[in-house]
């Protein structure tokens, strides 16, 4: 017990701390920062005659939040040298001494802000920005001497790190609350209903089932979540003693289908029955796969047709074949660019993370389990915040209650929400 | 009997690629008779289908076919809207001064050059002819050689010929990086890091556009015109959410509903999607090409596809309602 | 008579594929197999070239005259890449490969986390919240439907995903609605594939016309 609270607590300690390093390595998006570290004092122009006098550049120089200490940004405001017609652009110049060496390190048109991203934490710096024109230039004065500073927390994204150390410290505790035994509920998925109906029919037909467990190899969370479902399959399979037929891209995945069609075998008493022939490796090139297996549909014309993993172009193919033959078809995937093709093309189809749901509820894995419960909180996190927000949004500028503003502003403080611009 | 008619129909198509250069165009009224007769047979088809006939599925090729070989050859012209979200791209776009510098990564291959060509060319042009820089990377190996044929492209446009857009000052050409989304991160803190050459292996210190160009702050503007990954949803995860650079897209069809969440929810400046997006670009830019021409094939196609849903779905009904009949 | 070698392999080969809508046949597989020759002859040298080349080889041992330091860490990187190939040794050696690919899971779902989490997650509540604010605040016909469209949408799509309470009764409900926004999300996705499939075969007619047939300009 109290090695498994050890375990918990340091998995959460070693989430959070690798995620505050992940943030802290990250440069991060160009919020203004209150923490003004020098702003130059007024500035001396050397404009030539024709171009207008619009006053001085006025220029500052902030630290870049969040960083590692590599960064300065250096802004100005435009007087309007912008919208006269020979304006080229202006020109950032770094000077790391008192003398005239400078080194440019960035020009800009529009955005009145450049970021030096070779600033140094240990050196001071200072800056000039010029006006450039065809033939002459528009120079500020130099800003006064800065250094860029190291930020170990990025702190524009804490709302980032607060959800997620709470959703990780969720799917470990229901992982944890899974391994004590404790069953955890979810609900019924429809596809999986339909196995035992669809093997049924393959055997009243006497005709055998075709199981495709995606065309990706074992390191894919999908292929494994295809390959748990085929255990309940080959489960009802042996229980009715029908036939399986399953062909396989990856020869990992053919080993692996083996030893879970075995075991399946084996649970359901008839081991006699099973034979290495079930699941046969066809070849790793995608559409030799893919047309190799519509042959055999044509010709052996299973009754039941099982697609569950990651599928890519072929799935329209093997539905559409699965279709011609009148096949039952149950398909299952977490590629978005496919569920379409599966949705329109099979009876059954378990939508993207369905497949995993499913896989957790057949094999009640703990582990399975607790990070489908775990992701369910994050969920449940998105829809109160939107629901809450949608909520004190109307009421706040609707009818002007105060209680909803407040709401409103903590929430909008807490995701860092702007009103969008259009 | 049926094994004559292949051989004789690319005898047919050798002899003319061989013999002929006169192009072929149907007048209007030509056009119009065509496209009543392709009408006609559809109807053909749905009476067919009404009366229990099953129709093989090489006849519906054969309509798609000819509904896009057609209109190559026709005389319409089709009323095009730009929508909101290109208007978007375009608006974004058309807001930069000259000499702004654009970065445009061209992440893609020739399989999508049908879809996304159209965009960059447009791009392309637009930008020449608006003295908009732009630079040129890619993170899909053959990528910055589809953007050399857009430049190509551009370049055969005498007004812009005329302007004569410099390499290595007006635009230029960084070539590939390995590194997927990583490499959008190190350019985060360095371009040159990422790209010590460009295509041609010429340092990145001996080229004048990219002289105080560090990183995203001295880029305008980002855009990406992608067919997967590496692509758009990874310029706006890192580009815009960590580095804040406006990032606009054109993708192909597949992929743009994937994308639209992110123009929604204002993470990206406008979108091309597929050919519509690319023909409305067009439209916008007033770069008219490729797209638009295609617009038409595309449109005559979507047509016969939506006929055959319809025809395939009054047959279902037409069949189900004849199989209860004997039993009332 | 015209007749360009590169125009009529390219054209050879694309009637080649097209005819696979005939029926299967000789001449589809021929083109198919030199497809799939050629490409996995591409990235073999554009990997090579890419990687082991550019990457490591002139990042270790850089052009003296460049005055580029070399950059000893990439040695790292492949180690990394020559344990993945103790694969070949079967059962016996296999195992260290998986140390890189450790290596890979691990900093892919570091950074794939914080990217989804902030671009996925958070920025998407925030839009979904976001657009309603904006249309409750500026309120038109149009603008109040399209946000209560979307916010309603996200929320019984979440729904649907949510696996802790059973779909029954007002959730249930809630749940069927959700069914609906994929089902159309589904359907506007299905439509774009149709036409993005449409535009790839009009590319290929575009050449047979003009470039093969020069029957258009």
């Amino acid at each position: 017990m109290t090695a498994k609270l050890y375990t918990t607590i340091t998995a959460i300690t070693i989430t959070a701390l690798s995620l505050l390093l992940l943030l802290i390595a990250a440069p991060h998006a160009l919020l203004a920062q209150s923490d003004a570290v020098a702003e130059s004092p007024d500035s001396a122009t050397t404009a030539v005659a024709q171009v207008p006098d619009l006053g001085p550049i006025l220029i500052t120089v902030e630290d870049f939040p969040s960083d590692a200490g590599e960064a300065l940004i250096i802004g100005w405001e435009d007087p309007g040298y912008v919208s006269l017609p020979d304006f080229i652009e202006y020109r950032v110049t770094r000077y790391t001494d008192d003398s005239d060496n400078g080194m440019v390190i960035g020009t800009s048109v529009l955005n009145p802000e450049v970021i030096d991203g070779e600033a140094s934490h240990s050196i001071a710096h200072s800056y000039t920005v010029a006006a450039v024109f065809p033939d002459h230039e528009v120079i500020s004065a130099r800003s006064e001497p800065a250094m860029a500073e190291i930020q170990w927390v990025a702190a524009d994204k804490y709302a980032v790190i607060i959800i997620g150390i709470f959703v990780c410290a969720a799917v470990i505790f229901f992982i944890e609350t899974a391994k004590r035994g404790k069953t955890l509920f979810l609900r019924r998925i429809a596809g999986l209903e339909a196995i035992d109906e669809a093997v049924g029919r393959a055997t009243e037909m006497g005709r055998p089932i075709l199981f495709v467990a995606g065309i990706q190899d074992m390191d894919d969370v999908q292929t494994l979540a295809g390959l748990t479902i085929l255990g309940r399959v080959a489960r009802t399979v042996a229980q009715y003693d029908s036939k399986i037929n399953m062909p396989c891209r990856a020869s990992l995945v053919m080993t692996a289908g083996r030893e879970v069609i075995k075991e399946a075998y084996n649970v359901a008493g008839r081991p006699d029955a099973y034979s290495d022939d079930m699941v046969h490796y066809v070849t790793d090139e995608q559409f030799g796969f893919v047309a190799a297996t519509n042959g055999i549909m044509v010709r052996e014309k299973p009754a039941t047709c099982f697609y569950l993993g990651a599928f890519f172009a072929e799935s329209l193919i093997l539905a559409e074949t699965g279709n011609s033959i009148e096949a039952i078809q149950i398909a299952g995937t977490a590629m978005p660019a496919q569920l379409p093709f599966f949705v329109a093309a099979c009876d059954y189809t378990l939508i993207g993370e369905e497949l995993f749901a499913a896989s957790a509820y057949l094999s009640e894995e703990p582990r399975q389990l607790g990070s489908l419960k775990g992701q369910d909180v994050g969920k449940a996190l998105a829809m109160i915040a939107i629901v809450v927000g949608g909520i004190s949004v109307t009421l706040a500028q609707a009818w002007d209650i105060g209680l909803f503003q407040v709401i409103e502003s903590a929430l909008r403080t807490a995701f860092n929400i702007q009103l969008p611009v259009r | 009997m049926k094994k004559i008619v292949p051989v004789i129909v690319l005898a047919l198509l050798f002899a003319i690629a061989l013999f002929n250069d006169s192009a072929l165009e149907l007048s209007p009224t030509w056009s119009w008779v065509v496209t009543i007769l392709l009408g006609l047979a559809m109807v053909v088809v749905l009476i067919l289908s009404m009366t229990g006939k099953m129709i093989e599925r090489r006849i519906v090729f054969l309509f798609v076919g000819i509904s896009l070989v057609l209109p190559f050859f026709m005389n319409f012209t089709m009323p095009l809207n730009v929508s909101p979200v290109v208007q978007t791209l375009y608006d974004a776009l058309n807001k930069l001064p000259k000499g702004s510098k654009v970065l445009a990564s061209f992440d893609y291959d020739p399989p999508s050059a049908p879809e996304l060509q159209p965009m960059a060319d447009a791009f392309v042009k637009w930008a020449f002819r608006n003295d908009i820089k732009v630079i040129i990377v890619g993170l899909w190996p053959q990528g910055p050689l589809q953007a050399n044929l857009s430049v190509e492209a551009a370049m055969a446009d005498p007004e812009i010929a005329a302007k004569n857009p410099k390499y290595g000052v007006d635009y230029v050409n960084l070539g590939f990086q390995t590194g997927n989304e990583f490499v959008i991160q190190g350019m985060g803190t360095s371009f040159r890091a990422k790209f010590p050459t460009d295509l041609y292996n010429t340092p990145y210190d001996s080229i004048p556009l990219m002289r105080g160009v560090e990183n995203f702050s001295n880029i305008d503007f980002v855009m990406n015109l992608s067919s997967g990954y590496p692509g758009t949803v990874e310029w706006v995860q890192i580009a815009v959410d960590r580095f804040g650079v406006p990032v606009g897209a054109g993708n192909t069809a597949v992929q743009a509903p994937q994308v639209y969440p992110y123009v929604e929810s204002g993470q990206l400046t406008g979108l091309l999607g597929g050919m519509s997006g690319a023909a409305e670009f067009e439209k916008a830019t007033g770069e008219a090409g490729q797209a638009n021409t295609f617009l038409l094939s595309q449109s005559f196609a979507h047509l016969v596809v939506v006929g055959f849903i319809l025809i395939g779905n009054v047959a279902l009904f037409i069949g189900q309602n004849r199989r209860r009949a004997p039993l009332v | 008579m015209q007749f360009d070698i590169g125009i009529w392999i390219a054209a050879l080969l694309t009637l080649g594929i097209i005819s696979f809508l005939y029926k299967d046949n000789v001449i589809y597989k021929v083109s198919e197999a030199i497809f799939v020759g050629v490409s996995a002859g591409f990235w073999f040298i554009s990997l090579f070239w890419d990687n082991i080349y550019r990457k490591f080889w002139v990042g270790v041992f850089p052009d003296p005259t460049s005055g580029k330091e070399p950059q000893y860490i990439l040695f790292g990187g492949v180690l990394l890449g020559v344990l993945m190939l103790s694969r070949l040794f079967g059962n016996k050696a296999g195992w260290i490969s998986r140390w890189p690919l450790a290596f890979i899971v691990g900093a892919t779902a570091g950074l794939k986390m914080i990217t989804f989490l902030a671009s996925n997650a958070v920025a998407q509540i925030n839009a979904t919240v976001g657009n309603f604010v904006a249309a409750v605040a500026a309120p038109t016909f149009a603008g109040l439907v399209t946000a209560s469209t979307v916010t309603i949408g996200t929320f019984c799509g979440l729904v649907y995903f949510f696996f802790s309470k059973e779909h029954k009764g007002w959730f249930g409900g809630l749940a069927q609605v959700g069914t609906w926004v994929l089902m159309i999300t589904f359907g506007a996705s299905f439509g774009y594939t149709v036409m993005s499939r449409m535009s790839l075969l009009l590319g290929r007619i575009d050449f047979l016309l003009s470039d093969w047939l020069h029957l258009i300009k």
